[in-house]
């Protein structure tokens, strides 16, 4: 491809200097809330398509990144909710009874919340941490997963993340319940006890 | 209305629930008042709260540049492909 000296801010006229000012960023985006390096990819290539086809639409009101974000966003979404149809009602359950394991008969804690005493800024800034948190959210199951990224990572409502998933609210309600009550647990295992010890030597 | 009679295992539910939508009177009032008494169901509600701002940060950190996380060449030049056979098409 030999491309001349005129170059411009037009990606139709230069689409690689888009790839190059914009592709990053997109994948780290995507790559956030998809976690599949090659979904994530794709995603930023469906992205970068759409957008050469509305380009003559956009009208500069935000910045392209701005644009190309918005579009990403869209796709994003859509991505679950194609998974979503892939994936049959069974997986609303797999890990109720891992969970059910912390309460008696009687529904009180039989395995009692640490105290953790954390301050999410700090921690955050742990690339440990950040390790850990990405294991924890990579065992969720299915939906509980989608149901999870997409109410606190997307920033989705529930009423839409329903739609998305194309369940009923109460459902919607129990998947984010499973989900905070296992990313919880799999955190103060895979952290916070840890911490308790290196504190106590 | 039997607030006392919410269980842990009840009250993790509420707790959740409260952070995606308006609880009833009902709810809230049993909710708070075992939150009051109950030290681990107390813990459960701070931790989900430190779970909605990591989740907050993770996000946010998403927009961040960071050269650990790019776009292989390989795939770059893939997609820069497919944009030029886009637009030879749609000329």
């Amino acid at each position: 491809m030999n491309k001349q000296q005129s170059i411009s801010n037009n990606p139709v006229e230069n689409p690689e200097k888009w790839v190059d000012l914009y592709g990053d960023y997109l994948y780290r985006y995507a790559l956030y809330r998809v976690y599949e390096a090659t979904v994530a990819e794709d995603l930023v290539q469906e992205t970068f398509l759409a957008a050469l086809r509305s380009f003559k639409n956009f009208q500069y009101r935000s910045s392209i990144k701005t644009w190309l974000t918005g579009i990403l966003k869209h796709k994003i979404i859509d991505h679950f909710r194609k998974k979503a149809k892939e994936q049959q009602i069974d997986d609303i359950e797999p890990n109720i009874n891992k969970l059910d394991d912390l309460f008696t008969k009687n529904g009180q804690w039989k395995i009692k919340p640490a105290n953790w005493n954390a301050d999410p800024q700090k921690l955050y800034d742990q690339k440990e941490f950040i390790k850990i948190l990405h294991k924890c959210l990579s065992e969720l199951p299915g939906r509980q997963a989608s149901a999870f990224i997409l109410r606190e990572i997307v920033g989705e409502k529930t009423k839409e993340i329903c739609k998305i998933l194309d369940i009923s609210t109460t459902n919607c309600w129990v998947l984010l319940h499973r989900a905070r009550m296992y990313l919880r647990r799999c955190l103060e295992i895979k952290w916070f006890t840890n911490e308790d010890v290196r504190e106590s030597k | 209305m039997k607030h006392w009679m919410f269980n842990c295992k009840k009250v993790t539910h509420l707790v959740s629930e409260s952070l995606d939508r308006k609880l009833s009177l009902d709810q809230r009032m049993g909710m708070r008042i075992h939150l009051m008494m109950c030290k681990f169901c107390s813990r459960y509600q701070e931790q989900l709260l430190f779970l909605r701002k990591t989740a907050r940060l993770y996000s946010e950190s998403s927009e961040e540049p960071d050269l650990s996380t790019q776009l292989s060449s390989e795939v770059g030049k893939r997609i820069k492909e497919s944009m030029v056979r886009f637009l030879e098409k749609h000329k």
